[in-house]
């Protein structure tokens, strides 16, 4: 039965990948990261289900803490970016090539 | 048996929601996939009898974060002309796809190698708020310092790039 649940956080994580790797869209690369954290979450969960020990809920919520602190500062680069561009596609986002 | 029932319905609507997020071109609409995605995922984490953070996910990611991305996505006034032509979207998709599998197909490999326990819910104190607490403040004290720290340098970060109007010229 536990078993369900990793492969479910095995197919969310590869469907972040997917999406990561093939969209153009910043906000769409920008969720399939944070779907990828998520599916961390789910495998940690599921470990401290296994084991009967705490500990997986208290990294859930480092993970939770870190994707708000991510959220909160890549929003602000994109706004910059979106009024020195006005695009939202990635790859003229790519300032730091030299 | 109800709790067979209520894991397959998470677990299709999560990954029908990370699908479309993948699919739909207008950012909005992946988000609204994404939001139903996260509380999938919450209903797994009460499924799981992780209390807390069943109502963590609801309130910081679900509430929280999900609106603040959903507010800048409103912010920003995104017109469907505005969005970047993705011609190669599929193929790169169908190559992604043809490039994860392996490895996905490995760790379920390994999977199969733990002990296949039934989930039953944990009865007592399992993932309430006082025992999590406890061991966060606990064995887990030095972690949220420095993730104390990291949300200070993101707030002035964050304040930093979006005020920078009066002070870079």
């Amino acid at each position: 039965m536990i078993h369900n649940y990793l492969f479910l956080s095995i197919i969310l994580f590869c469907l972040g990948i997917v999406g990561v790797v093939s969209r153009r869209n910043f906000f769409a690369v920008f969720m399939s990261i944070e779907l990828m954290l998520n599916a961390g979450n789910l495998a940690f969960i599921a470990f401290s289900r296994i084991h009967v020990s705490m500990d997986g809920h208290v990294l859930a919520m480092m993970v939770m803490a870190v994707a708000a602190a991510e959220a909160a500062l890549a929003l602000a680069v994109v706004i910059l970016l979106h009024k020195h561009k006005g695009k939202l596609d990635t790859n003229v986002f790519s300032l730091l090539k030299g | 048996m109800l709790v067979n029932l209520l894991f397959y319905t998470f677990a299709v609507l999560a990954v029908l929601g990370a699908v479309g997020l993948i699919f739909f071109r207008h950012p909005m609409n992946g988000a609204m996939c994404f939001v139903g995605t996260l509380i999938c995922l919450a209903g797994l984490y009460a499924l799981l009898s992780a209390k807390l953070i069943f109502a963590l996910q609801l309130i910081v990611y679900a509430g929280a974060i999900m609106s603040l991305i959903v507010f800048i996505i409103m912010f920003l006034n995104i017109q469907p002309e505005d969005l970047p032509k993705e011609e190669t979207k599929l193929f790169y998709i169908i190559g992604g796809v043809v490039l994860v599998s392996p490895v996905a197909l490995f760790l379920g490999k390994i999977i199969n190698t733990l002990p296949n326990l039934r989930v039953d819910f944990v009865g007592g104190d399992f993932g309430g708020v006082k025992p999590v607490g406890l061991i966060l403040f606990k064995d887990w004290l030095v972690p949220f310092e420095i993730v104390s720290i990291l949300l200070l340098i993101s707030l002035v970060g964050a304040v930093v790039l979006a005020g920078k109007k009066g002070m870079s010229k």
